[in-house]
């Protein structure tokens, strides 16, 4: 991770120099994060990687101060932090929806450690928070305010409504948090349009990526995969087998199942495909892409693998191709890193049914943004949690009807 | 969690795992103290020891407070796929899992760090 985090600064730094990076990381603590503002263009290439790279050590810092060990949800959630802190999360925007969690947590009676996966995955919701600082015009002291105390409601929430919803899908959506801030995007926006306040979606996309963007995931890819294959050389196809038979389900922690070596060789292995699909089809590697990159990368820890995300892929290319979309637009290729949210019904219950989720999903994710007006990042994994409900409830209904 | 709800919810995903292989019997016995409990699972289905000793280990996974709290609620509720003993495995503080006669015994050990299993009058394996 530490390194991931050198490599980071490092290309940001080399694109825009420091204090151009330190200048544009300010400017995107003061700017609106609800989908899709590509930090890139906001902040520069330093900037934003000056902000994940920030991002990723504060998550990290909480990870060690809990005295959680670092495994694979935990590596999920920090490369998703990592990923979305280039177009959304921002440690302003963060910061109240983890203190709603620690209330959560003494509420609860219990510490903060048992609940932290929902403050991490939590900053989703971060763009309520500056939505109060950037958007309405309240203006300084009294955006914070407002920001923060809107920011915390929707943190202590979180660990009930998770809960719920995790339920809800059965663990086929590997990002039950993305379903939770969803849901509960719908209330806040909700009431953000009954006081007349602007939610449409508004998209800011960087067309013109650098090169710092287009080595980043191939350089943690191919670091990751070296790591795996010299921390244990013998044991590189024993691993990807194991890791190849789970489902994927949650919660399969690879790093437990199969070492760290398996996880480190399995989300290399991730990270160059999806790339290299991207490289392929000339889509643009800018704030979001990356975002979907690193999130995809991340979850090859924990529940994402060859097997049960190549089904999806073709499910969303499908479906792309045949409602006569670009596979390069906004939408088609977020939803073609992001479907893999649904891998584990491929995992469970055969590609075709993890293609038909991908079909499904392409449809469902063009529309949730607008539901919740943009202030649950994991848009789509609200739209996954949606889809694979509407999936587990079905095959649940076959396979207890079934003579 | 409530100590009632708790118990249904380990109990729940127990009874699915033991379930699945569609014994003719299953037997279910819970015996509470003041500052632990143990319940205990019972059927008549032979298992291979490959399957019993993934079972203790599954049941017997280290303490992950972030997986017992988050995705350990699902333990119990699961309507769809197998059943999945690592997830009441993370909540609590340890199982035994015995070859029967003509069957398998699954204890699950709750409680306090003061809670001293050989308090309770379950009888012992040689006394049954």
């Amino acid at each position: 991770m530490g390194l991931s985090i050198l490599v980071l600064l490092f290309l940001g730094i080399a694109q825009d120099g420091f204090q151009s990076s330190v200048q544009g990381f300010i400017r995107i603590q003061s700017h609106p994060g609800r989908l899709i503002n590509d930090f890139t263009l906001v902040g520069g290439t330093g900037g934003a990687f000056f902000n994940a790279a920030v991002m990723t050590i504060l998550s990290l810092f909480l990870v060690r101060s809990s005295g959680i060990r670092i495994s694979g949800p935990t590596l999920a959630a920090t490369f998703t932090i990592m990923g979305f802190a280039l177009f959304g999360k921002t440690p302003t925007n963060a910061l109240p929806i983890v203190f709603g969690v620690v209330l959560a947590a003494k509420l609860a009676g219990k510490p903060f450690k048992n609940y932290i996966l929902f403050a991490l995955f939590g900053t989703a919701l971060g763009p309520v928070v500056s939505f109060f600082i950037a958007e309405i015009g309240l203006g300084g002291f009294s955006g914070f305010v407002a920001g923060y105390g809107v920011g915390t409601v929707v943190g202590f929430f979180l660990p009930a409504v998770g809960i719920v919803m995790l339920r809800m899908h059965e663990g086929y959506n590997l990002y039950n948090i993305g379903l939770t801030a969803g849901f509960l995007g719908l209330f806040v926006a909700g009431v953000f349009r009954a006081s007349n306040m602007n939610v449409d979606i508004e998209v800011l996309w960087n067309r013109e990526p650098t090169l710092a963007h287009q080595l980043l995931v191939p350089l943690f890819s191919v670091l990751f995969l070296l790591g795996g294959i010299i921390r244990s050389p013998n044991k590189i196809l024993i691993n990807q087998k194991k890791i190849l038979k789970s489902s994927g389900r949650l919660p399969s922690d690879f790093v437990d199942s199969a070492t760290v070596a398996g996880a480190l060789v399995n989300m290399g292995l991730l990270g160059l495909v999806a790339s290299g699909y991207m490289a392929l089809v000339g889509a643009d590697f800018n704030g979001p892409t990356l975002g979907g990159l690193l999130t995809l990368f991340g979850f090859g820890a924990f529940g994402k693998h060859l097997r049960n995300t190549l089904p999806i892929f073709a499910g969303v290319v499908v479906a792309t191709l045949l409602f006569g979309k670009s596979l390069v637009a906004p939408g088609p290729i977020l939803a073609f890193l992001f479907a893999t949210t649904l891998a584990p019904l491929a995992g469970e219950f055969g590609p075709l049914i993890g293609f038909a989720a991908g079909f499904v999903h392409l449809v469902m994710v063009e529309q949730s943004a607008a539901w919740h007006g943009g202030v649950d990042l994991y848009n789509n994994g609200f739209a996954g949690g949606l889809t694979a409900t509407l999936f587990v409830a079905v095959i649940q209904w076959v396979k207890a009807n079934k003579s | 969690m409530k100590q009632k709800e708790y118990i249904m919810h380990l109990l729940a995903e127990v009874s699915n795992y033991v379930l699945e292989a569609m014994p003719s019997r299953m037997v279910i016995s819970l015996h509470q103290e003041s500052d632990g409990l143990h319940l205990a699972v019972i059927d008549n289905n032979e298992r291979p020891e490959d399957e019993l000793e993934s079972m203790r280990t599954a049941l017997n996974s280290a303490s992950r407070p972030e997986m017992a709290e988050y995705y350990g609620s699902m333990g119990g509720t699961d309507l769809v796929g197998h059943a999945r003993l690592s997830l009441i495995g993370w909540q609590i503080k340890h199982a035994d899992v015995t070859r029967r006669d003509k069957g398998t015994k699954i204890d699950l050990w709750l409680g306090s760090d003061r809670f001293d299993s050989r308090q309770f009058n379950i009888p012992s394996e040689e006394k049954l």
